[in-house]
């Protein structure tokens, strides 16, 4: 058992902000309503997973704890991951625990969500210096992940055995996805691609954006099966459709985007983090517009974006707080 | 500024552990993923790191840095020793709103022998 220590906070306040426009975006088509959730000062809170249970988890990097955030009135609890830990990724489990990808002692994380009992799988001794990044499970409870070292591998949470392979184009393996159908898929930011990793022989097939050194940072999938991908470098949201192989490419609003994390919601809307513009960006698939919602603080630097019916998450790594932008919907 | 930088090399070397110069290649592993320190290697995903005790901060004109660095680097700030290895003890603490993302070096041998791999080509 890992050494864990619990934190709580019953202070944390909740803000409520109106969104505002970036320019070069579009008039914002339905009501938006942002608010913010302050955490630890000096976590470096990032990814985000929501939980079944309302809850949202998320990680801080900065300290090597993951938080756990009650949206309903904004407290929230810190679980120590262990000396050293500084965790990048989160997701939720069919076991409806957060798994998370812990880069500070190489190795993936489970926490318990009722007593918070921290379980660690260590990556193999050879696989010291991984740089884990991002994991996703896959539709038979095998969780798959990424070291942006250049591996990517494979845990089966029931055995405990894991698997580490060799990206085919090294460093640079960062998000992940799977589609509807099961296929996991991963970005490769220093790669400059995505690829389908065979889930059977472990291998994968490189496919690459036609935009050249455009810096695939992290992809998702739609409900369609097609690939959301960020470009870091090119500044656009890109979208490859296996069906037919083909691709598009949008670039973001505003000057010189820096487009780091993709998600994409329940209702098909794909949502952009932009560093440059220090906004959360929605972009609509059918009308192939832009809204913008710059974060009211400097350096906020989401860095990656879930969600559920109604309401996109994210993390601000620069700002300690969490971000969620409800969707209104009609009366 | 050049000799101030040697001599406080040399002390944070003396006050590292044995053992820790080859520590200072492996806790550089990890940041390998977006840096080198190969000077023809560009196109990462960080700044190439060669030479960069001494350099201004945000000095690599090939990368496009986040606003706190560009801000460092308009006001003139370079990198020595002493400014690195206070960087990585926490660099968002050094530089809030950084693109890059890390949790610090809080091993002070550790930083002091990463410090010292990125100061100096022959402990490579």
């Amino acid at each position: 058992m890992n050494r864990r220590q619990f934190l709580t906070s019953t202070t944390a306040a909740v803000l409520l902000a109106t969104p505002a426009l970036l320019r070069g975006a579009a008039a914002q088509e339905s009501p938006f309503r942002v608010k913010y959730y302050p955490v630890a000062a000096g976590m470096g809170s990032r990814d985000v997973a929501p939980a079944p249970d309302g809850m949202i988890w998320f990680c801080g990097q900065r300290n090597g704890t993951l938080g756990r955030l009650d949206p309903q009135d904004g407290t929230f609890k810190l679980i120590d991951l262990g000396k050293g830990a500084a965790p990048h990724g989160v997701v939720i489990g069919p076991d409806g625990a957060p798994w998370v990808t812990e880069g500070g002692q190489n190795a993936i994380a489970r926490v318990d969500p009722a007593d918070h009992k921290v379980t660690l799988f260590r990556l193999p001794e050879k696989e010291a210096y991984a740089n884990l990044n991002t994991g996703v499970f896959d539709k038979s409870g095998i969780f798959w992940f990424t070291g942006q070292s250049g591996i990517y591998g494979r845990l089966d949470p029931k055995s405990g055995d894991m698997t580490v392979f060799k990206a085919p184009r090294g460093r640079g393996t960062y998000g992940m996805t799977i589609t509807p159908k099961g296929d996991v898929w991963y970005a490769s930011l220093a790669g400059n691609h995505i690829a389908r990793i065979d889930l059977a022989s472990g291998n994968a097939k490189v496919v690459e954006p036609p935009t050249p050194n455009q810096g695939a940072r992290r992809v998702w999938s739609d409900s369609k099966g097609r690939l959301w991908v960020s470009e870091w470098n090119s500044g656009n949201v890109s979208m490859h459709d296996p069906a037919d192989g083909s691709w598009k490419a949008w670039k973001l609003p505003g000057d010189n985007p820096r487009t780091y994390s993709v998600y994409v919601d329940d209702k098909d809307k794909v949502w952009l983090t932009d560093f440059s513009a220090n906004a959360i960006v929605r972009f609509d698939p059918l009308t192939e517009k832009f809204n913008a919602f710059p974060s009211d603080k400097a350096g906020a630097n989401v860095r990656q974006m879930n969600g559920r019916p109604g309401e996109a998450w994210g993390g601000e790594s620069g700002t300690n707080r969490l971000v969620v932008i409800q969707t209104v919907a009609p009366a | 500024m050049r000799f101030f930088a040697v001599l406080l090399s040399l002390a944070i070397c003396a006050a590292a552990p044995a053992g820790a110069e080859e520590n200072g290649e492996r806790l550089f592993a990890p940041c390998r993923a977006c840096h080198s320190l190969d000077p023809a290697e560009r196109g990462l995903p960080g700044p190439n790191l060669a030479g960069v005790i001494g350099r201004g901060i945000g000095g690599d004109t090939a990368f496009d840095y986040s606003p706190v660095l560009r801000k460092a680097r308009d006001d003139g700030l370079r990198w020595d020793v002493q400014r690195l290895n206070s960087f990585l003890a926490d660099p968002a603490e050094m530089f809030p709103g950084l693109w890059m993302s890390m949790r610090g070096v809080e091993d002070a041998a550790e930083r002091q022998a990463l410090v010292r791999f990125l100061a100096d080509p022959a402990s490579r």
